[in-house]
């Protein structure tokens, strides 16, 4: 950050010289840092923003951000996506109102975004809103009906039986879905059980897989991004996870609670077996054993 | 021939008194820390009595010591193997509740108790858990024979004896007990250090005085339950082992330990051995009955020319051989072999010896007159009120031949003297005594004096340690001369 504002600082700079020939020179110099900072504000979009906003092309978790200037002025919108959650929290009405619209689901806040860089974000989101078909409509995804072949692949993309092109990790190693087996998938992430009604369907899913955003999947999954490919059948599992489960909404920690309790007093059991001539004390059952001759 | 030398020790049990001075001195210098509590390095156990902690004796329980097995020796409680199974629990620690869980007094109450129809007490507290306690065991719980019937009556040592036997000890107007001060054996074979899979216990090479380096000890406890005599004790304050070190500062500057020097009854002696380390092994492999006489077989004679030969060529300073040939310990263990080392079975070799007690002088009622004399001479031996099998078993390795051969011998130099102060028995008589006890009058006089009339110097000839010389396989001594005092218990140092 500071060295780009040190050249931008310094193109303006040259550009106030009169020089015909020095202009010429230094304009090139100076479009390149430019031209650099617009592809990097690109980037940065696809990877933080992406996954939930298009511009143009409809909601997906997020709203559709064309014109988002125009609905709504500057300075609310930098503060908001600073800190979504403050936004909410202190009840704003807007900020309400689309969290209603996103059935809840809270914008998470973004890794290394900062004031300039949202102002960055802003003037290209009014630059691609311009025109009629922004590089940003969203990602194209078949809308094939789900079979069965793809549910069974997402099941094993999702367990880990498949593995992931880009050599991800699992998801189960974070995340659980109910019936998935007798103790469920890992309790670090949320669970994904209701997570295609959550997010709103096929599309928006679709498009946040492309890179999750949030603080946690997303420094895991920028290098080994998902393939078109395994989006499909790991949507194709999450929706129908979500009929299997019907509209019980509890998790079941009972199973895990058993089968732990389960579990242990088996091992204590093996335990006392292979430690059967552990020392168990000497001086209290002799004691014991002295009362009670000396009391026959 | 790999000379090397040992401080040894003899402890006579026909002085000791019970007095546990011993005990209190050692406490009162080494085991007075927080953590500490239950640790006695030094204790009196009364035998027959079960000891501390309970029955140690009983390694069919504790499995402390060296069992033979498919031609070597192993610990009883560990191997390679088994330490993997067992890393996270050693299935053969005693429990606290086998020493006994410490506590003190609530002296406050004495002074602030309320008015009341009696006198205030002061009532034991826990050490552990602050609270009153009543308070079940002690470190010397049976002592004289307190709680006999259960204490005494579960001796491993009464193994072996008949049930009359075991009656007759039990008998009123009978009952007969004797002292069995304990430290540390400072082993020739010590299982602990075997044990250990940190390496923080060590036997110092210059005087055999057996260690735990207090900033390697890793709390895996393997030393407690592979000592048979339990003499290690794990700190729970500091998280480490620690063991009688035969307060080797004292030793180091010429002074006997703590608990030699207290001794009212003078039953302790210390003094150096040289014996040869090549054989230890072979002499650990030895079949029971042949243990005591293959340990005696270890020691080497300071004064044979070949053996100072040896010794100088093993480092060993010439006033440590000086030392040797002054020992009382190697008369008692090789010249006069009355003094036995206790539980040989256990294959320690341990470098502590004890002169088994007399019992108390049998009498037989003539009419109405009570004779001391009975034509078997040795007779108060052949039926002393304490079984013969129970001293083998504590001192002759279940043998008994080596424990009688020891009383006798003092049997005969009593009459001996006797016959010389008293009168009442003749010389001639005296002398038949001593011969058939395989003993001479110059014997029969040194044993007399050493035993009687042994002054300081006589008891403990202390070595010179020579501490330089040790230093100098880590340090230059002159900069060691130079540095040391400055800073606490370890020197200053750069860095963290």
């Amino acid at each position: 950050m500071i060295g780009i504002g040190n050249t931008l600082s310094g193109s303006r700079r040259v550009e106030r010289r009169r020089s015909v020939q020095q202009v010429g020179v230094f304009a090139i110099i100076a479009a390149f840092p430019l031209a650099a900072r617009g592809q990097e504000t690109a980037a940065y979009f696809k990877q933080n923003c992406y996954s939930c906003h298009t511009i143009g092309g409809g909601r997906l978790v997020g709203p559709d951000l064309k014109d988002v200037t125009s609905r709504k002025d500057r300075d609310w919108i930098v503060r908001f996506i600073l800190n979504p959650q403050a936004m909410i929290d202190r009840g704003d009405p807007y900020a309400t109102r689309i969290l209603g619209e996103a059935r809840g689901v809270v914008m998470p806040p973004v890794a290394g975004l900062s004031r300039d860089r949202a102002n960055q974000i802003l003037d290209m989101i009014e630059a691609e809103s311009a025109f009629e078909k922004s590089q940003f409509e969203g990602v194209k995804f078949s809308d094939r009906p789900f079979t069965a072949a793809d549910v069974d692949r997402g099941h094993a993309l999702f367990t880990g039986r498949a593995k992931f092109k880009n050599s991800g990790p699992p998801c189960m190693s974070c995340h659980t879905v109910r019936g998935l087996t007798l103790l469920g998938g890992g309790r670090l992430g949320v669970d994904l059980t209701k997570v295609s009604e959550r997010i709103g369907g096929r599309k928006p899913l679709s498009a946040w897989l492309v890179s999750p955003a949030t603080v946690t999947m997303q420094p895991v999954f920028a290098k080994h991004p998902l393939e078109a490919e395994e989006i499909l059948p790991l949507v194709a599992y999450f929706e129908h996870s979500a009929k299997q489960a019907g509209d019980d909404d509890s998790v079941a920690p009972l199973t895990f609670f058993l089968v732990g309790l389960a579990g242990m007093v088996l091992m204590l059991g093996l335990f006392d077996v292979v430690w059967k001539n552990r020392f168990r004390g000497v001086r209290r059952p002799l004691v014991a054993g002295g009362e009670m001759r000396t009391s026959v | 021939m790999n000379v090397r030398s040992q401080v040894s020790m003899v402890f006579h049990l026909d002085k000791c008194i019970g007095c546990h001075t011993c005990s209190i001195a050692c406490k009162n210098i080494w085991t007075d820390r927080k953590g500490t509590d239950y640790m006695w390095w030094n204790n009196v156990e009364t035998k027959p009595g079960t000891g501390f902690p309970t029955q140690w004796e009983d390694q069919d329980k504790y499995k402390g010591g060296w069992e033979k097995k498919n031609g070597s020796i192993n610990l009883k409680s560990t191997d390679k193997k088994r330490i993997a199974l067992n890393i996270f629990h050693n299935p053969h620690m005693p429990s606290m509740d086998d020493y006994y869980e410490p506590w003190t007094y609530d002296y406050q109450n004495l002074f602030t108790a309320k008015e009341g129809p009696d006198q205030p007490t002061a009532v034991p507290i826990s050490k552990v858990t602050g609270e009153q306690i009543n308070v079940e065991s002690g470190p010397n719980w049976d002592d004289d024979l307190g709680g006999s019937p259960i204490y005494a009556a579960n001796d491993p040592n009464l193994d072996g004896l008949s049930e009359d036997q075991k009656a007759q000890l039990q008998a009123i107007e009978r009952l007969v007990f004797f002292y069995f001060p304990r430290i540390c054996n400072h082993c020739l074979n010590p299982a602990c250090v075997a044990s250990c899979p940190s390496g923080a216990l060590y036997k110092r090479g210059e005087d055999g005085i057996v260690l735990i380096d207090q900033k390697k000890c890793r709390a895996w406890r393997s030393c407690v339950s592979a000592c048979p005599y339990k003499k290690t004790y794990f700190n729970w304050f500091t998280g480490k082992s620690e063991k009688c070190i035969l307060c080797f500062p004292r030793v180091e500057t010429g002074q006997a330990p703590a608990c030699f020097h207290s001794c009212v009854g003078r039953i302790r002696y210390l003094g150096v051995l040289l014996y040869d380390a090549d054989r230890i092994e072979e002499v650990c492999n030895l079949p029971d009955e042949e243990l005591i006489e293959g340990h005696r077989s270890l020691i080497l004679d300071p004064n044979d020319p070949e053996v100072i030969k040896a010794a100088k060529r093993n480092g060993i300073p010439d006033a440590v051989v000086d030392s040797a040939q002054q020992s009382p310990i190697y008369k008692f263990v090789i010249d006069w072999r009355i003094a036995l080392p206790p539980h040989i079975e256990y294959r320690t070799m341990p470098m502590l010896y004890y002169v088994p007690p007399m019992s108390p002088v049998m009498s037989v009622r003539n009419e109405d007159t009570i004779e001391h004399v009975s034509d078997n001479l040795f007779h108060d031996i052949d039926e002393a009120r304490i079984p013969m099998k129970f001293l083998a078993n504590l001192f002759g390795g279940g043998h008994e031949a080596k424990v009688v051969y020891a009383l006798r011998k003092q049997k005969a130099i009593r009459w001996y003297r006797r016959a010389l102060t008293v009168g009442d028995v003749t010389m001639e008589t005296a002398k038949q005594m001593l011969n058939e006890a395989d003993c001479t009058v110059d014997e029969a006089e040194a044993i007399y004096r050493l035993t009687s009339l042994c002054t300081f110097e006589e008891r403990f000839v202390i070595p010179p340690s020579h501490r330089e010389e040790a230093i100098e396989m880590s340090q230059d001594p002159h900069e060691r001369r130079q540095s040391t005092g400055f800073g606490f218990l370890a020197g200053p140092r750069r860095g963290l």
